[in-house]
C-alpha cells in the first residue's frame, strides 16, 4: 500500500461520515500545506488561518473526491488557490482595527497574533521542540536514526530504505518505528514536564 | 500487542500497511484519542527534522479545523462516525447551504432509486429489443393477436395460415410493413391448446342468447372434443387460443 492509497482508506471513512478520519489528515498535512502557503504570505498565523481555510474547503468537497489524484495533490491545489483568493481579497479590502475582543473569532484572530511563532515565544518553543527531535535522533542507533531520516528526510519508501541499507523491509518498519518511538517519549516527557507553556502565559 | 499496534500506527503514517490492516488500524484512531495524539507528535517529529517553521504552533490548525468541521454534518449517512461524532451539534449550522444541501440529498435519495430501477427497466426493455433484433415484441405480439382475432371470427380458415408467419423460420423473411418477427412462444404439440376456431364462432354466435354458465359448459365440452381430435394443424399456435379466451370475455360483457 502506498501513501496515496492510505490516505483513500481515510478519505473514504470521511465521505461515509467518519470526521475523526478528516482529522488525522488534517494532523498529518497540517505542517506542510502551511510550509506551501508561508510561500505566499510571511505572516505565520495568517498562513495558519489559510491552512484552516483551505482544509474546511477539502472537508466540503471531499464527496466530489475520487482519488484520481493523491489527496495531499489535491489538497496542494486548493491550498494554493486559497492562499492566492485570500492575497486577492486582502488586497481589495480595508484592514479592520476595530476588534471586537467579545466576539470569540476576533479574540480568537488576535491570540493568534499573540502566538505567531515568529513572535520569540512562538520561536523558542519551535527551537526547543526542534532541540528535542534532534537530540533525541542524535542517541539513536546508527541503524535506527539512517532508517528515519532517509523516511523523513529523503521520503524514501521502505522498499527503497531495504534496499539501501540493506536489510528485509520489515526490518526497516520496525527500525523507523522504533526511532519515532524513542523521539516520542523524549517528546511526551517534555510535554508533560512544561513544553508549551508559552501559550499559557500569552 | 500495544508495540505492534504502536508499529502499525507509524507504518499507516508512512502509507506502507496493507489495505485490510489500515482499515482496521483507521477504525480503531477514530475512537483512541490517544492514538490520534501519537499519530500527530510523528506529524510534528516529521516537520522537525525538516525544520519547518512553527512546528509546535502548526498543531493548533488541526484543533481548529477539527471545531469548525464538528458543526457541519457529516457525510454518508453518518453512521461511520468516530470519537468526534459524539461531539456536540450546533444548533444553527454554520454553513446553512451545506445542512440544506444534505437534507435535499436525503429527501432526493428514494428518487434518485426509482430512478434507476426505471433506468434499468428501460435498458433491459432495448436489450431485449436488440436481442430481438426486430421492432417491439410486446406490439408485435399485440397486432398478432388481433389480426388474429379478427381473421378467426371473420374467416376462420385464415388463422392458421396468418398464425403460420409467426414461426420462427419465418420470422427473419423481409417482409412488406409488417413485423420482421413475431415473439411468441414455439408452436406447442399438445392438442389442449389446440386453435379453436370452431368454438370462438360456437360462442360468438350464441353469446347474445345463452348466459354466461351455459357459455361456460359448452366451451369446456368442446375443449374437450377438440382435444379428442385435434391435429398438427390445429395445434398451431396459443395465441388462437388467447382470443378464443378473449372473444369470450367479450362475450361475457355486459
Amino acid at each position: 500500500m502506498t501513501v496515496e492509497e492510505s490516505d483513500l482508506v481515510l478519505v473514504k471513512r470521511v465521505q461515509r461520515g467518519d470526521k475523526s478520519a478528516f482529522d488525522l489528515l488534517v494532523r498529518k498535512y497540517q505542517h506542510k500545506v502551511v510550509k506551501l502557503v508561508l510561500r505566499y504570505v510571511r505572516n505565520p498565523a495568517e498562513a495558519e488561518d489559510i491552512a484552516q481555510e483551505a482544509f474546511i474547503k477539502a472537508y466540503r468537497a471531499l464527496p466530489q473526491f475520487r482519488g484520481d489524484s493523491a489527496f495531499y495533490t489535491w489538497m496542494y491545489r486548493i491550498a494554493i488557490n486559497t492562499a492566492k483568493n485570500s492575497l486577492a481579497s486582502r488586497d481589495r479590502s480595508p484592514i479592520a482595527y476595530d476588534l471586537d475582543l467579545n466576539d470569540p473569532e476576533e479574540s480568537h484572530s488576535v491570540q493568534t497574533k499573540l502566538q505567531d511563532p515568529d513572535t520569540p515565544e512562538g520561536m523558542a518553543l519551535t527551537e526547543e521542540i526542534r532541540g528535542i527531535v534532534n537530540s533525541a535522533i542524535e542517541g539513536l542507533p546508527e541503524e535506527l536514526k539512517t532508517a528515519i531520516v532517509l523516511r523523513e528526510l529523503d521520503g524514501l519508501s521502505y522498499e527503497e530504505i531495504a534496499a539501501a541499507m540493506e536489510c528485509p523491509v520489515g526490518t526497516v518498519r520496525s527500525r523507523i518505528f522504533r526511532a519515532r518511538e524513542a523521539i516520542d517519549k523524549r517528546l511526551r516527557e517534555v510535554f508533560e514536564g512544561g513544553l508549551g507553556r508559552t501559550e499559557e502565559m500569552v | 500487542m500495544t508495540e505492534e499496534r504502536d508499529s502499525q500506527l507509524s507504518a499507516m503514517f508512512d502509507g506502507e500497511l496493507p489495505g485490510a490492516e489500515c482499515e482496521l488500524l483507521a477504525r480503531r484512531l477514530s475512537r483512541d484519542e490517544a492514538l490520534r495524539a501519537q499519530w500527530s507528535r510523528f506529524s510534528m517529529i516529521g516537520a522537525a527534522l525538516r525544520a519547518e517553521r512553527g512546528v509546535a504552533l502548526h498543531d493548533r490548525v488541526s484543533q481548529r479545523v477539527q471545531t469548525a468541521i464538528a458543526k457541519e454534518a457529516a457525510y454518508g449517512d453518518g453512521a461511520d462516525t468516530g470519537a468526534t461524532s459524539s461531539q456536540p451539534v450546533p444548533a444553527t449550522p454554520v454553513s446553512v447551504k451545506t445542512a440544506s444541501n444534505a437534507r435535499w440529498a436525503r429527501l432526493m435519495r428514494p428518487v434518485a432509486g426509482a430512478s434507476i430501477a426505471a433506468g434499468v427497466a428501460a435498458l433491459s426493455i432495448m436489450w431485449m429489443r436488440t436481442d430481438v433484433g426486430g421492432p417491439d415484441p410486446m406490439l408485435a405480439s399485440t397486432s398478432a393477436e388481433a389480426s388474429a382475432a379478427e381473421s378467426i371470427v371473420l374467416t376462420p380458415e385464415a388463422a392458421p395460415s396468418t398464425l403460420a408467419s409467426n414461426t420462427p423460420g419465418a420470422s427473419r423473411a423481409p417482409s412488406n410493413g409488417e413485423p420482421d418477427v413475431y415473439v411468441t412462444p414455439a408452436p406447442s404439440t399438445s392438442p389442449g391448446i389446440a386453435p379453436p376456431a370452431r368454438l370462438a364462432n360456437y360462442v360468438v354466435a350464441h353469446s347474445e342468447y345463452s348466459g354466461p354458465l351455459s357459455r361456460r359448459m359448452a366451451l369446456l365440452g368442446l375443449v374437450a372434443a377438440d382435444s379428442e381430435n385435434a391435429t398438427p394443424e390445429q395445434a398451431g399456435s396459443a395465441q388462437a387460443n388467447d382470443n378464443a379466451d378473449a372473444a369470450t370475455g367479450a362475450a361475457d360483457a355486459p
